[in-house]
């Protein structure tokens, strides 16, 4: 079971609640929530903000080829994913993406967060401006996506 | 013919639309694509070899949303989207 979206942050926050309710489930005895926020220091620079940049449709994309390579490469059948990422302006604290998990077991659970955000942070078309006090702004570097048939 | 350039993350800075557009030949790949628009960053952003290693590190992705090899070969009117480095999470 899984539930993918980018949400565009003038219109709506992303909702810890939303992604308890989605896979809330008897069935599943472990749940994790991982959120990520908006920090103030970056590289010694003082962050006010994070504008983050999108490619939706390759985003979603990316999720739902994460979620099924859990069955593949982790062997974890039984589970419920919420994955949202914000786009927009972010202030100070807000939350920029959810992963919420469920599954039977905890190892499986724990397992199955770590996977979600790490092949995220390497493969999901996301990009990140930083602003800073001194009102300056920057792209920040990020890694090149490999494409493997080049 | 002509294509259409989608800008993402830090390659937005290289105008203020969103896309870029050139006039290619037929059978043009991406490899061209990007040879067109180191020569747009050469023209009008003169000594910037930032933005140019921002190309060279970059994959590009058709309209079917699939990411393509430098010789994937553009069709009419293609809408391709340049995706720098990512840094999501």
């Amino acid at each position: 079971m899984l539930h993918t979206k980018v949400i565009n942050i003038k219109e709506k926050k992303l909702s810890i609640l939303e992604a308890e309710n989605f896979i809330s489930s008897s069935q599943f005895g472990a749940s994790i929530f991982f959120s990520g926020t908006v920090r103030n220091q970056n590289d010694n620079k003082s962050v006010v903000g994070i504008t983050y940049d999108s490619h939706d449709a390759l985003v979603i994309k990316s999720f739902e080829e994460i979620y099924n390579e859990a069955d593949q490469k982790l062997n974890i059948k039984d589970k419920a994913v919420f994955i949202e990422h914000a786009k927009g302006y972010l202030n100070l604290g807000e939350i920029s993406i959810i992963i919420a998990i469920a599954c039977k077991h905890r190892d499986e659970a724990y397992v199955l967060s770590r996977y979600v955000i790490e092949e995220i942070k390497k493969r999901s078309p996301i990009w990140k401006k930083e602003h800073y006090t001194n009102n300056e702004s920057e792209w920040l570097k990020g890694n090149p996506i490999v494409h493997e048939k080049n | 013919m002509k294509v259409q350039i989608e800008l993402f993350g830090a390659s937005r800075d290289f105008s203020d639309k969103n896309f870029l557009e050139f006039e290619i030949k037929k059978n043009s790949t991406i490899k061209d694509i990007k040879n067109k628009i180191i020569e747009y960053l050469d023209k009008n952003f003169i000594g910037n070899e930032n933005f140019k290693k921002i190309v060279n590190s970059s994959v590009f992705c058709s309209k079917s949303n699939n990411i393509v090899s430098d010789n994937y070969k553009i069709t009419s009117n293609e809408k391709i989207a340049i995706i720098p480095p990512i840094g999501g999470g």
